[in-house]
């Protein structure tokens, strides 16, 4: 064999032994993979959620890891493009052989990136809210971690007809899938509850007035409005026309009405007030003017990453991202090991475990782990540090 | 009813001055570029920036709006038109103004955020104004100074009837001596100006929100199509019609059918009179 070709040889074994032992230090790190729409559209719920996800891990990795082992978190920013949470899905599932995947952020990002998890066998915390991301025979390694559309949509009808005593029920909603979705389920539920809406309209999220929606809705003698929309564009412009038609009606409906960039679309700051929307007992005051123990203690962890003063992003999309890797860490722990058919079998037996953003229970059949309980409705103007007041009830 | 006029008739004149920057790129280079909504959305945008985030008076703020849409045509031009112009006859432009158009939107969401943004109230006046509300009236006065203040440029200014010149036969016009590239790239800031004074105008109307490019762009079209390419007045009934249709549209059969019923328009008038209504019919000579 001629001195170069040797050479050549040798080289290769020595760069494959490296390789492996490269691998194999790689190998003991538990890999989590986390598909989050850090740019783009809808970018603030994930940038919020991603706060509670490092924070985990390092908590995580600096108290020893789970099992002694680091966890590696790959973080994917699929900039709310389905076409890149496809792909990262897939490079996450067979390139980076991952553990565990939170997410995608978003549901449409969600319909494509989770069938994809599923084929691959990888443990999936979805993070979506739409019914089709969950399917245990479809997707038997998918678990959702938030609650679903028809939780938010069934919490807001209650407060609607029980609470505040209302009958007769304008629902708006915009024309994305999502907005005719949400119109649909939410007519459904009420006709459950025996009330027909006296005004349905769906509306084009960039329309630039929606004063002709409101009068129409007055004048079919509506006593609440129910606005089924993600765009804060939409929901301002609600709000303004209610406001300089001068109707003072109750406005229930999406978390969004509750959204920081809502406050500075109104054309009044009162323009806000009578509005509710659906969100969480974790992020509510009580009456005593305190936060549940554990959230609080999550606040005070985390504060100082976020500058120290008061917090000016939704609190519970932290709470979910922490909560994320704390259920990995569980599932792993009680497994002893990352084996995906073992972890699926411990998340289906898992019951009322305590997080931060809510207590979850999965079974054989159930995936959807957010309990109706955790549900409360809060008064859009109140945010403060992150959370809500309570609803008057 | 008065109150989806007056709306439909705020937005379609938005509309209509979206046709006339068409208007004036068409003539000097015969690209309908992609970019053109995106020069209002521009304006908004970086109109709002100066007048809420800098503090600033809204004279300075109509100034860096106008700026800044001029900045953008410039760059339109140079990025966009000028190489693809000189190398190939082919419908290139439509990729190189698209793709230029999804950066520049896409740069204006990861600096200005996704959400929309308000746009701050430019005359003093009370809330609760209803229909006399400045946000409806704004647009439309823009859209009207600028269909005259173009007429004017093209019929009694050196520079307009070189626009004129261009649009007729560029290829004479440059065997006359006029300096066509410097010519179309004039065209292109001019566009990029009255654009960006567009969105300011209809800041109120619209907020200030990153992806209304694309919307702006397409509907502008079908307006700029519906009066016919080339006509001032043409694009100002195209955009009052557009607006009004699918203000009623949406009245009358809800928000689902509102896109359809735009989109059925440019079918009808392309089927029925091709050149638009007002659009001068190109008859070859054989």
């Amino acid at each position: 064999m001629p001195r170069s070709i040797k050479h050549a040889v040798r080289l290769f074994l020595a760069t494959a032994l490296v390789v492996s032992a490269a691998s194999a230090i790689a190998a003991d790190t538990i890999k989590i993979g986390w598909l989050s729409s850090l740019t783009g559209a809808l970018s603030s719920a994930a940038i919020a959620e991603n706060q509670g996800v490092q924070l985990a891990v390092d908590e995580i990795n600096k108290s020893g890891g789970i099992l002694g082992r680091q966890i590696e978190l790959l973080t994917r920013d699929t900039a709310g493009d389905p076409t890149k949470a496809v792909n990262f899905a897939q490079q996450l599932a067979f390139s980076d052989k991952v553990h565990f995947v939170i997410g995608p952020v978003n549901s449409g990002e969600g319909l494509a990136a989770v069938p994809i998890l599923a084929r691959a066998g990888v443990p999936n915390l979805v993070i979506g809210a739409i019914d089709e991301l969950i399917d245990p025979e479809k997707y038997p390694r998918a678990f959702r971690v938030i609650n679903t559309n028809r939780q938010w949509i069934s919490t807001a009808n209650d407060y609607a007809i029980k609470v505040l005593k209302k009958s007769k029920v304008a629902v708006i909603a915009d024309t994305s899938g999502y907005g005719t979705a949400s119109a649909k389920t939410a007519i459904e539920l009420l006709e459950k509850a025996g009330i027909k809406p006296v005004y349905t309209v769906l509306v084009d999220n960039n329309k630039t007035d929606l004063t002709d929606e409101m009068n129409k809705a007055r004048a079919a003698g509506a006593d609440v409005v129910m606005p089924w929309t993600a765009a804060t564009g939409m929901l301002g412009r609600l709000l303004n026309a209610r406001g300089e038609i001068g109707w003072n009606v109750p406005v229930v409906g999406h978390p969004a009405i509750m959204a920081a960039q809502i406050r500075q679309l109104l054309n009044k700051p009162e323009y806000w007030q009578n509005a509710y929307a659906a969100g969480y007992v974790s992020t509510t005051f009580g009456s005593n003017g305190k936060l549940p123990e554990r959230t609080q203690q999550l606040v005070d962890k985390i504060r100082p990453k976020l500058g120290g003063g008061e917090i000016d992003i939704l609190f519970w999309w932290v709470a979910m991202g922490y909560d994320t890797v704390k259920i990995i860490e569980h599932a792993i722990k009680t497994a002893g090991s990352t084996d995906a058919a073992a972890l699926q079998k411990v998340l289906e037996n898992t019951r009322d475990y305590k997080g931060v953003y809510a207590t979850y229970t999965w079974t054989a059949t159930e995936r959807n782990g957010f309990p109706d309980s955790n549900m409360a409705v809060n008064p859009a103007n109140t945010f403060k540090d992150g959370s809500f007041k309570l609803a008057p009830r | 009813m008065l109150t989806v006029i007056v709306t439909g008739l705020a937005i379609g004149m938005l509309y209509a001055s979206i046709a006339l920057v068409y208007n004036v790129m068409f003539s000097t280079s015969k690209v309908l570029s992609v970019t053109t909504g995106h020069l209002s959305m521009v304006g908004g945008v970086f109109g709002a920036y100066i007048i809420s985030v800098l503090h600033m008076n809204w004279l300075l703020g109509l100034l860096g709006a106008v700026l800044a849409g001029a900045t953008f045509g410039w760059l339109t031009d140079v990025l966009a038109i000028r190489r693809v112009l000189a190398r190939s006859d082919e419908h290139l432009w439509l990729l190189s103004t698209l793709a230029l158009a999804t950066m520049v939107q896409q740069g204006v969401g990861l600096w200005w955020g996704t959400e929309p943004k308000p746009f701050p109230r430019l005359i003093t006046q009370e809330f609760g104004a209803g229909l006399m509300d400045q946000k409806f009236w704004l647009p439309i006065g823009m859209a009207i100074v600028i269909a005259i203040g173009l007429e004017f440029f093209y019929r009694k200014t050196m520079y307009g009837k070189v626009f004129i010149a261009m649009s007729e036969d560029a290829f004479a016009a440059r065997a006359r001596g006029v300096s066509t590239d410097k010519i179309r790239l004039l065209s292109y800031v001019l566009s990029g100006a009255l654009g960006g004074l567009a969105g300011f105008a209809a800041g109120q109307l619209t907020f200030a929100f990153f992806a209304l490019g694309h919307t702006l762009t397409l509907l502008g079209f079908i307006a700029l199509a519906v009066g016919g390419l080339g006509s001032n007045i043409g694009a100002l009934i195209g955009g009052a019609a557009l607006g009004l249709l699918n203000s009623f549209a949406s009245y009358y059969f809800g928000g689902e059918y509102q896109q359809t019923i735009a989109v059925g328009l440019l079918m009808v008038v392309l089927l029925i009179k091709p050149e638009g209504l007002l659009g001068a019919k190109n008859v070859r000579p054989v």
